[in-house]
């Protein structure tokens, strides 16, 4: 796991992870899940495959995976292990024409993009490789050049917010086009239910995600939900019988 | 007695590992197959799929599918569930890439959603949205009005002419996000990614 402004953070191996999750069950607390193998050591996709295939049995919630993509082969592993979605994150800028092949191979809506970003004074800067490799590239630049890129989805995170528990960094929308056409979830900075509200209250997110709620604070995820929707915010229910 | 058999055809396209991890956890049998021989002895058939739709026509017609899915479907106790792509293959045709002609086991054509400053509109329309229904269908059996299943798609299936048994979504426009019509039926959404009520909408159809 990736925290406290990108530094790793081991929680618990798969053991770990089904005994205190139990994702059958934190399904009804979330609409979506993101899986990110976030390894700094070589990747050993077999294993994070088989840790996919065991997170997501009986988990019947939509399903983004990814981490360190660099092939449709790659992709393919992650889809029949459970996954429905692809997060690309490094490749969107060191390989273009991999993101295109995804997209033949498996539609742009099973495509998630994926940028980390680092404040360096009034601007947002991307960085890629786990936030390693920080780019000249600006947000701002890299959302105008989106309508290009054959992907459904973006996932906007704050390197600098992310494990921090201070709330979203509004301000990377304000690089937001004018007409934006494709589905925005901010993330990197929550701590508690009120900046999953923050979010979510503006016209220009569509989603929100946190791993904080999920990992480190017991059934944060149940009870920011319930108050959510008491908050009149407008979320489905899904525990019916 | 023995369980149900599901067949799940695969064209190549489409996320199936899911569809028959959901008819599992059902309590059935998931065959996923792309044998026609599989296929026209199907009591039950599921048509998933993601992607373009040219592209899957051109799979199911090389493959003969299309007339494998009749064979099946003309022993009346045979039900067909499209699913995503899969239920607008189910339609008469789609305007994307030019036109493309469907199974036309429904008249309704497919067209991509459109983005104008007015609508403001996201494409593709991805995530839970609210699905109405007030028709007595078997597949929303037990499942109220305005629940929530999970989208993900840039083109729909349109309301007009109407068909039977609709349930409808709104993303710009009203479109349709499921029906049920004698043996076959279909929904826009994923049932098998939408929680306990995508769950309760596949036993529906198992028990259909």
């Amino acid at each position: 796991m990736l925290s406290r402004n990108f530094r790793l953070q081991k929680v618990g191996d798969i053991d770990w992870l089904e005994k205190n999750y139990g994702f059958s069950n934190v399904g009804f607390s979330i609409d979506e899940l993101i899986v990110l193998d976030v390894s700094r050591n070589p990747r050993n996709r077999e294993e994070f495959s088989e840790v996919l295939k065991t997170l997501t049995n009986d988990c019947f919630a939509p399903i983004a995976a990814g981490g360190g993509i660099n092939s449709v082969a790659d992709a393919t592993k992650l889809l029949r292990s459970g996954a429905d979605k692809i997060v690309v994150n490094s490749a969107l800028h060191s390989n273009k024409q991999l993101i295109s092949e995804l997209a033949q191979e498996f539609g742009r809506q099973c495509i998630v993009a994926s940028v980390d970003c680092k404040q360096i004074e009034d601007n947002f800067y991307i960085a890629t490789n786990n936030g390693s490799n920080l780019t000249a590239l600006t947000l701002t630049n890299f959302l105008e050049q989106c309508s290009n890129l054959a992907i459904g989805e973006i996932c906007i995170n704050s390197i600098d917010r992310d494990g921090t528990g201070n709330g979203f960094q509004i301000e990377l929308l304000d690089c937001l086009p004018e007409l934006f056409e494709i589905p925005v979830i901010i993330c990197g900075g929550v701590g508690n239910f009120s900046h999953l509200a923050e979010g979510l209250k503006d016209a220009r997110v569509d989603a929100v995600a946190t791993a904080n709620l999920l990992n480190f604070m017991g059934d944060g995820l149940g009870s920011a939900r319930s108050q959510l929707v008491s908050l009149g915010i407008d979320l489905p229910i899904f525990n019916l019988h | 007695m023995s369980k149900k058999q599901v067949v799940v055809i695969d064209y190549g396209m489409g996320n199936l590992w899911s569809v028959a991890s959901a008819i599992r956890f059902l309590g059935a049998e998931a065959l996923i197959t792309t044998d026609t021989k599989e296929i026209s002895a199907a009591k039950f058939l599921i048509l998933p799929g993601v992607g373009s739709f040219r592209r899957a026509m051109e799979i199911i017609r090389q493959k003969s599918i299309d007339q494998a899915i009749l064979q099946s479907l003309s022993q009346t106790d045979v039900k067909l569930l499209g699913i995503c792509l899969g239920m607008q293959l189910l339609g008469s045709a789609s305007s994307e890439d030019g036109n493309t002609q469907g199974l036309g086991l429904v008249p309704n054509e497919v067209h991509k959603f459109t983005n104008t400053a007015d609508t403001r509109l996201k494409i593709p329309h991805v995530g839970f949205s609210e699905v109405k229904h007030d028709a007595n269908t078997k597949l929303f059996s037990g499942i109220p009005s305005e629940s929530c299943f999970y989208f993900v798609h840039s083109y729909f299936m349109a309301l007009t002419p109407t068909i039977k048994g609709i349930a409808t979504c709104h993303h710009g426009t009203e479109f349709v996000a499921a029906f049920e019509q004698g043996q076959v039926s279909g929904t826009q959404f994923h049932p098998e990614k939408s929680q306990s009520m995508g769950l309760n909408l596949l036993k529906n159809f198992l028990e259909s």
